[in-house]
């Protein structure tokens, strides 16, 4: 799996050198390429409509030459050529949800066109591509949207590039309702139906969680119909009304986060999810002063890492030949009950001494001690929240194979959480 | 021509019930969704909380509502459908509590709702999906729960109707049970076959849709003749308020933030002819008492310009 850091909101494109600096120092290898930057959605919403001197000259510059657009982005892609930053993944522009421009569906295909051409010269493997639906009616958007990727699949072809569709919601009077692609079953036709008539696998998915959420879709079931056609992920987190791309976690109330990470997590461990994860955090970075931005960026790049280690959790159990646990409570229990057969753990220890010599779902609940006696191709996997004390605890005592485990994302649940006294009996 | 009804709760007193079925007549209505989940309220169950309305035997619980049916037969009302007190299955409840709500309340609920002579009943599909793992692995809970009503169902010529509804994620209301159209005929069609009667259909819930975005008219039409009750009323999209249809707006344009366009087309292409159901027993607290009837007038009207657009 590939963290991909979007550009949007850290990264002003006409003069990038800081924020590329800073996405790469922050630990991030690859950044997508955000094309809809130079044509914003309102700036193509006002194009032509407002007076010269108030209209985005970029957008102007785009609609009399399309071809315009790699200039536009020079100067990002030599930054990210000098920072050694990979551009695996583009977006192409897109119209505002509530638009009223239906005149626009040529341009944007021109401009698509010269995206996916960008692509090639780059070595930029994917390009997403949201359907066209302005001016479109809802019986017809299949057929239009059909012809109209099949036309940019010969282009995509030349350019060995795959084309991403992408799950939409639309916006009805200012309420956002499910839209093109966001009932799974229908998108996986789709894409079948596309590569089918592309004649080879030209066409993938991306899957945007800010989308899913709008529309408070379950993201595991969501996931788990689309399966390998998923190819990349726009992670993003938002209330669950307002369309915004904010820092994953960031989004809670009342101590609980808004955005559905247990089915998103569940999906994509799933499908064995390992294409683009697309960390999209514009409004996020934007409100931050650019001052913090840095920081920002470092702890956006640890969620990515996050939610990559807790999709590929299971990769982490197949490391070892053996596996003992540490923690003799909830999270063990969860263990046991998720991993428990598949990955059955020598035994595990914990510091209450009250426990030693029990059995504790199945395991012999041994002293910390006992690990010493491990042989080295055993992983030792701290099932308790206080990890970093633990896993200090666990150096002291010599041990080198010390992993996290976590509960939080578990396949399932018990309905109920033990008490230390219970633990007890 | 479909007929318009609503709920009885805060209409329908059990001190005098034929008065509030005489007030839904004169407001405009035919029919009632009786309320029976008011005699045992989600709010307590889920604090594991039990009154004891439904230990009395089934002849005592009909003795109960005999005046509710007369009074309903003497104001000209018809009882089309009824709401079966909900959750069915508590989560962290004891084995007594969902014992109680399993062995207990759903017989008599359908015991009742035959003694009123209402045709459909309402019940919450299990929410279990975060524990158990997956949706179908929920589904089959609530299954197991249709199974045991549905050769009661049969015997008493009663559908039951499993409703779209919404889980709570962090106070964002997300799908819950039953938001796949697709799936919900499946099953329903997997059910009535088996049972060789329509033991099972679907009351569609606009508010809860809403709520999650679902497009209206594609689920509609997707359920077709499965579709035998509604539950209609109106949101902001953010919380499940029960307000008046073309309440909500969003934008300048002073727009309905609901698509009802989309739910008049929808019911329109399966031909929906059964009844027009409000449920929105929250506008008569919201509203002073005096009001009333003005506001039952308004609603019933708005299921006649609905009536007429079909």
């Amino acid at each position: 799996m590939q963290l991909i850091c979007s550009p949007s909101g850290s990264v002003d494109f006409r003069h990038p050198g800081q924020g590329i600096r800073d996405i790469r120092k922050a630990g991030f290898e690859a950044v997508s390429l955000d094309l809809f930057q130079c044509a914003s959605p309102w700036s193509l919403e006002t194009l032509g409509k407002q007076k010269k001197e108030t209209e985005d000259p970029w957008a102007a510059r785009l609609f009399q030459d399309p071809a315009d657009l790699k200039k536009q982005v020079s100067a990002l892609l030599f930054q990210c050529q000098s920072n050694t930053l990979q551009i695996p993944v583009a977006r192409a522009p897109y119209l505002p949800r509530d638009t009223r421009r239906t005149d626009l569906n040529t341009f944007l295909e021109q401009l698509t066109a010269y995206s996916i051409r960008l692509c090639g010269e780059i070595g930029c493997s994917s390009l997403v591509v949201p359907p066209l639906f302005s001016g479109i009616e809802k019986g017809l958007q299949w057929q239009e949207n059909h012809a109209y990727y099949l036309r940019l699949a010969g282009i995509a072809r030349e350019c060995h590039v795959t084309i991403l569709l992408e799950n939409q919601c639309m916006n009805y009077n200012g309420h956002f309702l499910r839209g093109i692609c966001s009932d799974a079953e229908e998108a996986a036709r789709w894409v079948d139906c596309l590569n089918k008539d592309a004649g080879e696998e030209r066409f993938g998915f991306c899957m945007d969680t800010g989308v899913c959420t709008l529309c408070g879709q379950d993201m595991h079931t969501f996931a788990g119909i689309l399966g390998q056609r998923v190819k990349a992920i726009r992670l993003r987190d938002c209330d669950g009304y307002q369309e915004n791309a904010l820092l994953p976690f960031t989004c809670a109330e009342q101590g609980q986060n808004r955005t559905d990470w247990l089915n998103l997590i569940r999906g994509l461990r799933e499908i064995e999810f390992d294409g683009g994860l697309i960390l999209d955090f514009a409004d996020t970075a934007a409100a931050f002063s650019p001052l913090l931005r840095p920081r920002l960026l470092s702890l956006a790049y640890a969620v990515a890492e996050y939610v990559k280690w807790q999709i590929e959790i299971e990769n982490l159990l197949k490391k070892y030949a053996t596996i003992a646990l540490f923690g003799a409570g909830n999270m063990c229990r969860n263990y046991m009950k998720c991993y428990g057969e598949t990955y059955p753990p020598l035994f595990t220890c914990d510091n209450n001494s009250a426990l030693w010599g029990t059995i504790f779902c199945g395991l012999e609940v041994k002293p910390p001690e006992a690990l010493k006696e491990l042989p080295e191709d055993c992983g030792v996997f701290i099932c308790n929240v206080y990890y970093r004390e633990i896993e200090k605890q666990l150096r002291e005592l010599g041990i080198q194979n010390i992993e996290y485990f976590n509960d939080e994302y578990m396949p399932s649940f018990h309905f109920d959480r033990i008490k230390r006294n219970d633990t007890l009996k | 021509m479909n007929l318009i009804g609503t709920q009885t709760k805060n209409i329908v007193e059990d001190g005098n019930p034929e008065a509030g079925f005489r007030l839904m007549k004169q407001a405009g209505f035919s029919c009632a969704d009786f309320s029976l989940n008011s005699y045992l309220l989600n709010t307590s169950l889920y604090q594991f909380q039990l009154n004891d309305f439904f230990n009395r035997s089934v002849v005592e619980l009909e003795q109960f509502f005999t005046p509710h049916k007369k009074g309903a037969v003497s104001a000209g009302i018809r009882i089309n459908q009824m709401h079966m007190p909900y959750p069915a299955y508590v989560p962290k409840g004891s084995k007594e509590l969902n014992g109680y709500l399993w062995n207990e309340v759903a017989p008599k609920s359908m015991e009742i709702c035959a003694f009123l002579e209402c045709p459909y009943i309402v019940v919450h599909g299990f929410k279990l999906a975060r524990n158990l793992g997956s949706e179908q692995a929920e589904w089959e809970r609530t299954e197991q729960f249709l199974d045991m009503l549905a050769p009661m169902a049969k015997e008493m010529g009663i559908t039951v109707c499993i409703e779209n509804l919404y889980d709570n994620v962090g106070g964002h209301l997300i799908e819950g049970p039953c938001c796949d159209a697709k799936k919900a005929v499946e099953r329903i069609d997997r059910f009535n076959d088996r049972y060789h009667a329509e033991v099972v259909g679907f009351c569609f819930d606009t508010g809860h849709a809403n709520l999650v975005g679902l497009d209206f008219e594609t689920f509609l039409v997707t359920l077709g003749d499965r579709l035998k009750v509604l539950h209609i009323h109106d949101n902001d999209g953010v919380r499940d308020l029960h307000q008046i249809p073309f309440t909500f707006t969003k934008t300048r344009e002073n727009k309905a933030s609901t698509d009802w366009e989309g739910f008049i087309r929808g019911l329109k292409a399966i031909r929906y002819n059964r009844v027009l159901s409000f449920e929105t027993a929250p506008v008569l607290t919201a509203f002073p008492k005096e009001m009333q009837l003005q506001v039952l007038q308004l609603i019933s009207g708005i299921g006649k310009y609905f009536t007429a657009e079909l």
